[in-house]
């Protein structure tokens, strides 16, 4: 298991395009993802689960990867935060 | 639909239109992440008026506090999203008046929000609205009445489990 955690700086916090975008960056790897807010946490691989943790521009995200390609999605799920949230 | 799939009853889930206006493909929607599909199959609704409703009997997952959005999760199973116009995010709540609140059992039909149409059009947004499907995965299939005028509750998407 690997984590990360990231801050969110898009003014419009983690809305409906960019949820779509994690979840489908999320859908890439063969590993259990989840992510976590500090009062809520997610399948990222669930669309409407992830818009429901209704994350704000602040607000800390932990990110859990599990599996095979844990390694190699922590990675990529780093660079997609830091390049659209 | 076949007489063998009425018989099994497998004609599928039916959802209706959330708002009134013409119905048209999601591909036609001016934003990669509806017509890519990032967010799930479905169609969408260039609205004649500003009244959103409960496609069919649900439960408010998430009333977007901007109102500019809504999810619900279908006494059927659909995970259902209905984006009320592009961008529209960052209107911040401005034109849109919520009328129902996360948890709450809606029946079909009933009013979700109301937007002025005219006011979010003039501030340069496109009002198109996507009907999506967020657990499109759930389903064999996603089929989408499009390029027709629909009134509130016609049938606008049928989903048939895999």
């Amino acid at each position: 298991m690997q984590s990360f955690t990231y801050v969110i700086r898009d003014p419009l916090g983690l809305h409906a395009r960019p949820a779509g975008l994690l979840v489908k960056a999320a859908a890439g790897y063969a590993s259990a993802v989840t992510v976590a807010t500090p009062s809520g946490k997610a399948d990222a691989k669930r669309i409407m689960a992830v818009m429901r943790l209704a994350a704000k521009q602040g607000m800390e995200l932990t990110v859990t990867c599990e599996g095979p390609d844990e390694e190699a999605a922590c990675a990529g799920l780093k660079a997609f935060l830091a390049e659209n949230l | 639909m076949g007489f063998f799939d009425k018989l099994l009853g497998k004609s599928g889930d039916v959802l209706c239109a959330p708002v009134a206006g013409t119905a048209v493909a999601i591909g036609e929607v001016n934003d990669p992440t509806f017509s890519q599909e990032i967010l799930g199959k479905g169609m969408a609704i260039r609205p004649k008026e500003g009244k959103v409703v409960a496609p069919c009997d649900a439960k408010v997952d998430i009333m977007f506090e901007t109102g500019h959005a809504v999810s619900l999760v279908a006494d059927c199973g659909a995970e259902i999203l209905i984006h009320v116009g592009l961008d529209t995010v960052n209107l911040k709540g401005k034109h849109y008046t919520v009328h129902a609140e996360n948890g709450q059992k809606v029946k079909k039909g009933d009013l979700l929000m109301e937007f002025d149409l005219d006011a979010v059009a003039a501030e340069g947004y496109d009002t198109i609205t996507p009907v999506v499907i967020c657990n499109s995965g759930d389903y064999a299939s996603v089929e989408a009445v499009t390029g027709k005028e629909v009134a509130l509750g016609d049938p606008i998407l049928t989903l048939k489990k895999k």
